[in-house]
């Protein structure tokens, strides 16, 4: 075990034993445990302890312990507290998000099986010519795409191994190798905010204002977040550009692509297909996406496209890694934790919008050196509760705030650290962490902007 | 100190183990070249490096050699269970047939370089050996990718082994 593995350790009993030995006047008897099990979580998450999806499992069972019905306390006669039962804790694990997940990884996971994503790639790329500057925009739009639906850092594996040949022709004096290596993860993590699939922080925070009574249909997610991938895509190419300004003005691209054929391959095309479409039109014809999510599952599996060790290959862990940020908002929430933290700070001497720049600001630099999902899960309970406390207002309030958190986390990229499509870039060798920082800083400054931005003119106006 | 995975090189004519090391060069910044001159010394040094917890990924062995040959020490290092997941590969211009097809059947042997060679002739197949064995035994491949084949430990990552998002 390192050193820091050591400290996070006896970092997290500490935090757990701190609620068990001193009273907080004020704060219920499960408020107290609940807050032992938030700074233990808290603590392993940051430090990586044990594995982050070993937490969210180590965060359910705690709370099945020492705060569910069928627990060790019995709360009938302490006041401040209803005990949950213990399926509200477990149940995250099927909560409709997780299921959404589910069947995104089913056709995110098809595809990769029949190369869908690498041959659509290439057909995509096509139109995108043989000028560098806009193949890297090619590079960006497509990864972006891509990422919009399937995991950040699947789709960031898959464009490396089409920019290495790339980058292999260029002169390795040329800056467009640093650019073409920073434009893959960069768009992959702002491709993610684009759609509640695609990415983690995106299932915790629409999961959490699913419990407070707000549900965010697909497409009026896209209507809130896709713009702003859009416009970002621009600003990152722009940003790549200048700093890395390529030397060459052409490269060619070797495009060769058949899509395969075999009837597998052809119901995996068609299955996707119906299933975005379900998904985005889901204000039209009201069916909830999670239950969309079940026909890609549904369709491959019973036609042998997906098999039972495909099931088996599935990221399930990420699965867990959200269901544990969804049950740490519930016990906050439910034992009154959350109200009694931010209880302690004069909210209402800061505007609503000083609360999202808070709050956002707070979001970009934890994730930049925590696991985007972590930071959501650890903030959007905190957040969610401002709304009780007067700070923001009502439902309103609750989305955007939710909104400058999932997607603020998903702009921080300055570390090969911060997110799993930078550590991959980084790996490759063509870049050095300081071009990362550079870029990644200023594209995360400008991503947090526009955001807050969007809170004041956009948002206001289509939610 | 975190355990290496080295590329082992028996030789023992001086110059063409010092040709070797130099084409393999760009290998060793990531993976420590070691070097033995002949079967004998190789066992010991190969002792050595596993017992301090270090791995060997591919050894280049050379058949004609002081003492015990080249194809022996193979077969010896398949058969036991410390070594058997190094990748091998015969360096020579003097193995016979039935000594390759020993090779070949008892050592899994995995390739086979005529002297002289092209300097191509030794880093792709290293390049490639050494791919393999990371994406088989090393926790985390992608570390790797910088020096070994970057397209296909990215593919690795892309079906879903290794990473994924956080």
């Amino acid at each position: 075990m390192t050193k820091i593995k050591t400290t996070g350790l006896l970092l997290g009993i500490t935090g757990f034993c701190i609620p068990l030995f001193f009273s907080f006047s004020g704060l219920s008897l499960a408020g107290h445990l609940a807050m032992s099990i938030f700074l233990m979580a808290a603590v392993f998450w940051m430090f990586e302890t044990i594995p982050i999806y070993s937490t969210s499992i180590l965060v359910i069972f705690s709370q099945v312990l020492l705060l569910s019905t069928e627990g060790i306390i019995d709360y009938s006669g302490i006041a401040g507290y209803d005990p949950l039962p213990y399926t509200r804790f477990i149940g995250t694990l099927a909560n409709p998000i997780i299921i959404l997940f589910l069947g995104g990884f089913v056709l995110a996971d098809a595809s990769v099986k029949y190369d869908f994503d690498k041959n659509l790639t290439r057909i995509l790329l096509s139109p995108f010519g043989n000028r560098t500057s806009t193949i890297i925009l090619g590079l960006m739009a497509v990864t972006a795409v891509l990422s919009a639906f399937m995991s950040n850092t699947a789709t960031t594996a898959m464009m490396i191994t089409v920019i290495i040949p790339i980058i292999a022709k260029i002169d390795p004096g040329d800056p467009a190798r640093i650019g073409i290596a920073l434009s893959v993860p960069f768009a992959a993590n702002i491709g993610g905010i684009a759609t509640p699939i695609g990415t983690p922080p995106n299932a915790v925070v629409i999961a959490a204002l699913n419990q407070q009574g707000l549900s965010v249909a697909f497409g009026s997610w896209m209507i809130y977040a896709l713009p702003l991938a859009i416009v970002m895509l621009f600003v990152a190419w722009q940003v790549l550009l200048r700093l890395h300004p390529p030397a060459t003005e052409f490269v060619s691209l070797d495009l060769d692509s058949k899509l395969q054929k075999s009837s597998h391959a052809i119901l995996l095309y068609i299955t996707f297909g119906i299933t975005v479409l379900l998904w985005v039109t889901e204000g039209i014809h009201g069916i909830k996406s999670s239950i969309v999510a079940l026909l890609p599952v549904v369709v491959l599996t019973l036609s042998s496209a997906f098999s039972k060790q495909d099931i088996r290959k599935l990221p399930w862990e990420v699965l867990w890694l959200i269901a544990g940020g969804i049950a740490l908002g519930i016990s906050m929430e439910a034992t009154g934790l959350a109200g009694w933290l931010v209880g302690g700070i004069a909210w209402g001497n800061l505007s609503s919008l000083m609360v999202l720049v808070v709050f956002g600001a707070v979001a970009l630099i934890m994730s930049n050196f925590l696991s985007n999902t972590v930071t959501a899960s650890l903030l959007i309970p905190l957040a969610l509760t401002l709304v009780t406390s007067g700070a923001l207002e009502g439902v309103f309030g609750m989305l955007m705030v939710g909104l400058v958190i999932a997607l603020s986390a998903s702009f921080a990229m300055i570390l090969p650290i911060s997110t799993p499509p930078n550590a991959i870039a980084e790996s490759t060798g063509v870049l050095k962490t300081k071009h990362m920082l550079l870029s990644g800083s200023i594209i995360g400054i400008i991503g947090l902007t526009l955001v807050l931005l969007l809170s004041v003119f956009y948002w206001p106006n289509v939610i | 100190m975190k355990n290496k995975i080295y590329i082992f090189v028996v030789e023992d004519e001086p110059e063409v183990l010092d040709a070797i090391v130099r084409d393999l060069e760009e290998f060793e910044t990531t993976f420590p070249i070691e070097m033995a001159d002949s079967a004998e010394e190789a066992r010991e040094l190969i002792d050595a490096l596993i017992n301090a917890g270090n791995e060997i990924g591919v050894i280049l062995c050379d058949h004609v050699l002081p003492g015990q040959n080249g194809v022996d020490l193979m077969v010896e290092m398949q058969n036991d269970p410390k070594t058997s997941r190094a990748r091998k590969v015969l360096i020579t211009g003097q193995a016979g047939l039935d000594e390759t097809v020993r090779a070949v059947n008892e050592a899994d042997l995995q390739h086979y370089i005529a002297k002289p060679w092209e300097k191509s002739d030794l880093v792709e197949p290293t390049r490639k050996f050494m791919t393999d064995y990371v994406l088989k035994w090393a926790n985390n491949p992608m570390e790797y990718m910088s020096v070994l084949d970057g397209q296909r430990i990215a593919d690795y990552i892309r079906k879903g082994k290794g990473i994924t998002d956080n």
